[in-house]
């Protein structure tokens, strides 16, 4: 499995954008410890690995909630966190679409949360 | 029930998650990094100290787990476990809660580890709990700031 900085920071705006729900990105970070754990995973570039793997780390769990139906995490604290895991990597329209996040899936429209 | 009583618990839900031998591939594996240094063997019946599982940790796994998992500190634990924090991830909305972080945990008498989600609250008190589970349940267990388990979803 190769991953690079670009691939982390798709995840990212897919879930700032609402493309991507965040128990999705949750469940694909989850899936790249385990690959790291049987010692698959291919960092690009190696250099990279640092803020890939922070990238990954912050991805695993973006789906934690503060109370039954309300996220822990806000758009804009998701938005500093790819900017300091992956840096410019991201589509810098994000920010526009961060309310559509702002909630777990089952309170959104179908169309803007797709699972 | 307390913080310790889920994390315990952690134990029968969690995939088990071994230390494989073959993870030479990695560029930065324990194999590649870490001299042979000469620690003296206990009993088998022996507990291990909280600082001796830091001697071996230091020595054996700490490049391993560490780097990956452990980059805001790590803590022997008494019962041959030890256990790596990373990084607190920030929340600026959320009230008395802080942020998360994610924990895991290695069994140096088994090699087996599990992890969880720990939220906290500005004090540095484990609100919640969010063990990852094989069975793909999600579930957030929550606790007073006195560490009284207050209930789950």
């Amino acid at each position: 499995m190769e991953l690079g900085l670009e691939a982390v920071g798709r995840v990212f705006d897919d879930v700032l954008n609402g493309r991507m729900s965040r128990e999705r990105a949750d469940r694909w970070a989850y899936a790249v410890v385990r690959e790291e754990e049987t010692g698959v995973v291919k960092y690009s570039p190696p250099r990279e690995r640092e803020r890939i793997w922070a990238g990954v780390m912050y991805l695993y769990g973006i789906d934690a909630m503060k109370g039954p139906n309300a996220y822990l995490h806000s758009g804009d604290d998701i938005r500093r966190a790819m900017i300091a895991c992956v840096g410019g990597v991201g589509d810098p329209t994000t920010i526009e679409n961060l309310p559509a996040i702002e909630r777990p899936p089952q309170y959104l429209s179908a169309d803007s949360a797709p699972l | 029930m307390t913080v310790g009583d889920i994390r315990s618990r952690i134990d029968a839900a969690s995939p088990d998650v071994r230390c494989h031998p073959d993870a030479t591939a990695r560029p930065s594996s324990f194999t590649d990094v870490v001299p042979p240094r000469p620690i003296s063997s206990i009993g088998p019946d022996q507990r291990l100290s909280s600082e001796r599982l830091r001697q071996i940790d230091r020595a054996f796994f700490g490049p391993f787990f560490r780097e990956k998992y452990g980059t805001a500190g790590d803590k022997g634990l008494e019962n041959s476990r030890i256990r790596y924090y990373g990084p607190i991830h920030p929340a600026n909305n959320a009230g008395e809660l802080a942020g998360r972080r994610y924990v895991h945990e290695f069994n140096t008498m088994t090699g087996s580890t599990r992890g969880w989600h720990e939220t906290l609250d500005r004090m540095g008190n484990v609100r919640q709990v969010r063990p990852e589970r094989h069975d793909g349940i999600v579930r957030h267990y929550q606790f007073d700031s006195d560490g009284r388990y207050r209930g789950s979803w």
